[in-house]
């Protein structure tokens, strides 16, 4: 989260993503095709150590959305469905720039953290142990329970799919009619200064660290058949 | 655990989408000519007999939830009745070249063919289990059906450990 060197170089730069910001992003790329693929190929185990990262990168970008830097905070991007109206009211006319998720896509930014929680949560319980891998968690509900996630998480991934499209018809409609890059700031963190106002306001590090600790002992525990609960 | 081919195309799409959103790469042949060799090598007997097996797993599983629950003893009939009929149906659909090695969209190993008997004897002991299940749900009682789920799973089990790429944890 030291970028404060970058900022000399000639169209002034600001500061639009944190460090933990851009790792649970580009996790989150990396993460869904090995998800996919790793199902399709029956490498379950690799399925499972997979989804227990991913089950860690959504719940420290949970915990993230609450103690992270402005841009993170859910606070900061979850608007009201007027907010979101005005806001593509005024794409039409080049697009209202916001320093980080603007109204619209701070929903997609809830919508695929919550597909992506459900799905994890779901993946914990998927599965029939009479029938090839389960998750941790498969015989702590019950059958129909289990059942019922298995459908909900073999179905809950073409929405997934679909909101991953979604989002990447926003960049590149973006990037071709908007004349705005949106993907060189998600791995630099900054984008040049233009026409928007104000700063992200960082926190310290250790706040990082903290949820990093609490989300991946979580995620491991459930991994572990979360013992102590069930 | 079942696959779902118009996933993969989706997949590879958007796979290919990123690629072209982040670096102006073009990976849209490679992905196309993925998709068409696994569409040719894909036979009709793999997705008849996966149909019939999946109709399997679904009725047992209607089984041990209702065992669990209401104890239905009409959907445990009918349940019990699927298992029975598929389980000789699907055996018809293993012809020579579908297997997983073929590169076909499936998990079935190459021991079916090569240990013939070995796959008729896990297959029998599916078909005498699966009466005895029919039998256990004509008496009616909750307790004996009970008794009867474990055998049957272990024969559905044993032959997934033998014949189905299982890559368990």
């Amino acid at each position: 989260m030291s970028e404060e060197s970058t900022q000399a170089s000639s169209p002034v730069q600001v500061r639009i993503w944190d460090l933990p910001v851009r790792i649970c992003h580009w996790g989150f790329v990396l993460l869904l095709p090995v998800l996919w693929w790793t199902a399709e190929n029956s490498e379950m185990r690799w399925h499972m150590r997979a989804g227990t990262l991913l089950l860690a990168l959504v719940l420290f970008r949970i915990l993230w959305g609450f103690v992270g830097s402005s841009t993170a905070r859910f606070s900061g991007f979850v608007r009201g469905p007027l907010a979101v109206i005005a806001y593509l009211r005024t794409i039409g006319k080049g697009g209202d720039k916001t320093l980080g998720h603007n109204p619209a896509g701070g929903w997609s930014v809830m919508v695929l953290l919550l597909l992506m929680a459900a799905q994890t949560f779901s993946g914990l319980f998927a599965g029939d142990p009479f029938d090839g891998a389960t998750g941790p968690l498969n015989e702590e509900l019950g059958i129909g329970f289990s059942a019922d996630m298995t459908d909900w998480h073999e179905f809950a991934f073409n929405l997934i799919l679909g909101f991953v499209a979604l989002h990447l018809a926003a960049i590149t409609f973006y990037r071709l009619v908007l004349k705005d890059r949106l993907i060189t700031p998600m791995i630099t963190g900054t984008r040049e200064r233009g026409e928007i106002a104000g700063e992200m306001a960082p926190v310290p590090a250790w706040r990082a660290l903290v949820c990093a600790v609490l989300a991946g002992g979580v995620a491991l525990w459930a991994y572990y058949g979360a013992p102590g609960l069930f | 655990m079942v696959s779902r081919r118009p996933m993969a195309f989706a997949l590879t799409g958007i796979a290919a989408a990123t690629l072209l959103a982040s670096c102006g790469d073009s990976a849209g042949d490679e992905a196309v000519e993925t998709a068409e060799v696994e569409e040719a090598g894909e036979p009709d007997a793999i997705a008849q007999r996966q149909e019939l097996l999946e109709g399997m797993g679904d009725a047992f599983t209607v089984i041990r939830e209702q065992l669990e629950g209401d104890g239905d003893i009409e959907a445990i009939t009918a349940a019990a009745n699927t298992i029975n009929a598929n389980a000789a149906l699907f055996i018809d659909h293993f012809p020579e070249g579908t297997s997983m090695s073929s590169g076909a969209d499936t998990e079935a190993l190459d021991t079916i063919w090569e240990d013939p008997e070995g796959f008729a004897a896990a297959h029998q002991r599916l078909l005498d289990e699966s009466a005895k299940m029919v039998e256990a749900v004509g008496t009616g009682d909750l307790e004996v059906i009970g008794a009867q789920v474990m055998p049957l799973g272990m024969s559905c089990g044993n032959c997934h450990d033998t014949f189905r790429y299982d890559d368990e944890a």
